[in-house]
């Protein structure tokens, strides 16, 4: 602008110059046309032509004009530039600062709070398996930075001062690492005194760096379910950390914890239930379930003896069999009600009063007696609730082969159990005949449950379609938001569903099952005592004592099946079947849990047993 | 005149660009100064958070259900409540204080039933610990200035009162006497 200035000033005449010609040619303009008209009467001045310098003046003028307007112009475009500029920059940083510096997720340090591997928590948020900050001990070699041996000391007297401070390590494996010379972590997950101990060596190149480990913070609870076994020598991940291991290690996932199914109270009172009642039976292991009915949620699931997924422990390797989806036994009499249930289904049963022969059933091979004699015959009611094998035998073998086989396919008991984790036991089936079917003895073991070996997990899930309706749904350890549980399909009328409420009830009121009858959550079950398979006989001694149960009644909303592998007669168990040892211990868990679950007890509510009582009284 | 005039308008033009290039670099400094003091307060929360975290671990660990179990059972002694210990509802409850035997005592008086049955004139109260009257400060002030200050500090009093029982009927009386 101001050399613009300068050059018009330079070679024209500048504007000041011709001012005051400017002035006089104004002072001497022509007045307007428009005069007033009494002057328009008045002769006219005659003009006298301008000199040739005035007009010369006047071009100049104008050009000057011209040039000024022009050099006005430019500054103010020149200035407005400028501002634009400014704000452009100021725009600039404006979007710089809201794309780059405030997101949330664009902070680094906000990143760091993201684990390497994703959180596990129950139902309700608490957490079962996290990342929790720990340190490494790491060689690296580079440390040094002079060249030279990366050591002050030898490797192998360096490995020997490690081993003192960290006696479990193959001190000639480190040793190698060490005389490798290459950056390694040589062992994960230190001590802060270890860290300290290290230190104190002044090798440089073992460093400790900070790191994170999986911690469970309930620590052996739900270890079965979680999965996370090491060994002295072998580590390994099953369970949920394996199953879910895409989703908890994923760059868009791990950020989000994962919500199990799980309630950990519920799955507390289980392991502690269970526990102690193994203890009392002296048992070599214990499985239980908690299943929602309505949705196929495992609320607890529990195998033992269990081990500590934060420890170290080789004596526990043979512990992480889940004995819940994998371990297949021999059930027993808690098969008895499906039975029953499948023949009511089917229209065998349609009279509940009708009475059926209970002497001891003859086959070629084996008599089968009833556990107690109750007398020659038995309604169905009775035969339930005093859980009789010959009743059930010919309740089976009059619905046959066919149709029991297609009652269990439905309720998926030629399958693994449909659930997450990969731990799935396939169930053991009979052999078939040539035509395809049972034999009419086979049909019969079967029907009181034997001869046929599914999990634990197999028969909560058919109890929870027998009582919720008759829809089968398949079990599941994720958290089903409400309306979205799995539409699951029918197997069982919704009537014959209620009859068997009503006579699962029976049987923890009057029969096998009152241990369990925790006051006021109207419960119903059935027990199961089976002898144990022993390689080439059945045991006399060993037994699986399995109780299976439902509540509360009137609506059933949780099924609970625990399972005692080979309990004995101890001074706190005066037998060693289901009545004795797994009855108490699910009443003791209704008791416990009922109220956590939102089942209220009430000696108010009970399920209408008025039509079935007076069977119960027949022939007695 | 008009040079002068003209050159101020440069200089002023300059001077106004000057001002707000200053005021942006200004304006800047400070909104990095800020950004890096909301970034620093980041960093704490992160830190804090994580801090966080490990006591929740730690908290989670030392009372791990086993834990909070094995304490129930034997140093507690704890076990389920039965189904006789949960009340359904107020007529429930009420009913506890009520023996339906023929000839049996009457039901247990509370004391506050009395208060209210009573509450036109209620009886003085006295302080259970001293056996001295009390005389609440709105109680003896004229009834519009009682109003205003039961209005006022009301809530206050009944709260700050060691009384419990007693100032729950006072407050009764006082909202009585304000609404007369």
């Amino acid at each position: 602008m101001t050399s613009g200035a300068r050059a018009i000033g330079s070679e024209q005449p500048s504007l000041f110059d011709v001012v005051p010609d400017l002035i006089g040619t104004r002072a001497r303009a022509p007045k307007p046309h428009h005069k007033p008209a009494s002057r328009s009467s008045q002769p006219h001045k005659v003009r006298q032509p301008r000199p040739a310098r005035h007009y010369a003046a006047r071009e100049t003028l104008l050009q000057m004009r011209d040039r000024v307007l022009l050099n006005a112009r430019q500054r103010v475009f020149g200035l407005v530039l400028a501002f634009v500029a400014l704000a452009l920059v100021a725009m600039v940083q404006i979007v710089w600062l809201s794309v780059q510096g405030s997101g949330p997720s664009n902070r680094p340090s906000v990143a760091s709070l993201v684990p390497k591997r994703g959180e596990i928590t129950d139902r309700n948020g608490t957490p079962l398996a996290r990342a929790h900050p720990s340190l490494s001990l790491f060689f690296y070699p580079d440390a040094m930075d002079d060249g030279g041996s990366p050591l002050v000391r030898p490797p192998s007297e360096v490995a020997a001062k490690l081993k003192g401070i960290f006696p479990h390590i193959d001190q000639a494996e480190v040793e190698a690492k060490l005389a490798a010379g290459e950056a390694t972590t040589l062992i994960p997950n230190i001590l802060p005194e270890q860290a300290n101990a290290v230190w104190a060596l002044g090798e440089v190149a073992v460093q400790t760096p900070p790191d994170q480990e999986r911690h469970y913070p309930q620590g052996r609870l739900g270890a079965h379910i979680l999965g996370r076994y090491i060994g002295a020598k072998d580590s390994r991940d099953f369970g949920i950390e394996n199953a879910l291991n895409d989703h908890l290690t994923g760059e868009a996932t791990r950020g989000q914890p994962v919500e199990l199914s799980i309630d950990v109270r519920v799955q507390g009172a289980l392991e502690d239930e269970m526990g102690r009642g193994m203890r009392l039976a002296q048992a070599q292991g214990a499985a239980g379930v908690v299943l929602d009915v309505d949705t196929g949620e495992v609320l607890a699931m529990a195998s033992l003896p269990d081990f500590d997924p934060n420890r170290i422990s080789e004596e526990d390797a043979e512990n992480t069999l889940n004995r819940v989806t994998y371990r297949r036994e021999e059930l027993g009499s808690v098969f008895k009600p499906i039975t029953v249930a499948a023949a009511i289904d089917a229209g065998l049963i349609t009279n509940l009063s009708k009475r059926w022969d209970a002497t001891p059933v003859e086959t070629p091979g084996r008599t089968y007696y009833d556990y107690e004699d109750k007398g020659k015959v038995l309604n169905i009611p009775q035969a339930l609730a005093y859980s009789s094998n010959t009743v059930t035998m010919r309740v089976a073998e009059q619905l046959g082969s066919a149709r029991l086989r297609r009652s269990l396919m439905d309720l998926g008991m030629h399958l693994p159990p449909e659930i997450e984790i990969h731990e799935r036991g396939e169930p053991l089936w009979p052999k078939l005949e040539p035509d395809g079917e049972w034999s009419e003895i086979t049909t019969m073991t079967v029907g009181f449950g034997h001869g046929f070996n599914v999990t634990p997990l197999h028969l909560a899930n058919a109890y929870a379609a027998m009582v919720n309706g008759g829809i089968f749904r398949p079990a599941t350890l994720m958290k089903v938001e409400p309306g979205m549980a799995d539409p699951g399909k029918r197997v069982f009328k919704a009537s014959t569903s209620q009859k068997m409420r009503q006579l699962l009830r029976m049987v923890t009121k009057y029969g096998t099952g009152q241990n369990a009858n925790a006051e006021g959550f109207r419960v119903g079950g059935k027990t199961g005592s089976a002898e144990k398979w022993v390689g080439t006989h059945y045991s006399k001694t060993k037994i699986i004592s399995t109780f299976a149960a439902a509540f509360p009644m009137d609506r059933p909303r949780y099924v609970v099946v625990v399972s005692l592998d080979e309990p004995r007669i101890t001074k706190a168990m005066a037998g060693r079947t289901a009545y004795f040892n797994t009855a108490p211990i699910v009443g003791n868990l209704i008791r416990r849990t009922g109220p956590m679950l939102g089942v209220r007890p009430d000696n108010n509510r009970v399920v209408d047993l008025s039509d079935l009582d007076r069977l119960m009284k027949v022939g007695q | 005149m008009m040079m002068t005039a003209n050159r101020l308008r440069q200089i002023g033009w300059g001077v106004v660009l000057g001002i707000c290039v200053v005021s942006f670099a200004i304006l800047s400094l400070t909104v990095h100064a800020a950004r890096n003091e909301v970034l620093l307060a980041d960093i704490k929360i992160v830190e804090l958070k994580k801090k966080q975290q490990r006591l929740e671990t730690e908290f989670q660990a030392r009372a791990s259900q086993h834990q909070l179990a094995a304490w129930n059972r034997v140093d507690l002694g704890y076990s389920a409540p039965r189904a006789d210990q949960y009340v359904d509802s107020r007529k429930q409850l009420a009913s506890y204080g009520q023996d339906v035997r023929p000839g049996g005592p009457s039901p247990i008086r509370v004391a506050r039933a009395d208060g209210a049955r009573d509450a036109a004139q209620p009886r003085k109260m006295v302080s259970p610990v001293s056996g001295q009257p009390i005389t609440l400060a709105s109680a003896d002030l004229p009834q519009s200035a009682g109003g205003a200050f039961t209005e006022a500090f009301g809530d206050f009093l009944i709260e700050a009162s060691p009384i419990r029982e007693a100032k729950a009927q006072g407050s009764t009386v006082l909202v009585a006497e304000a609404a007369e």
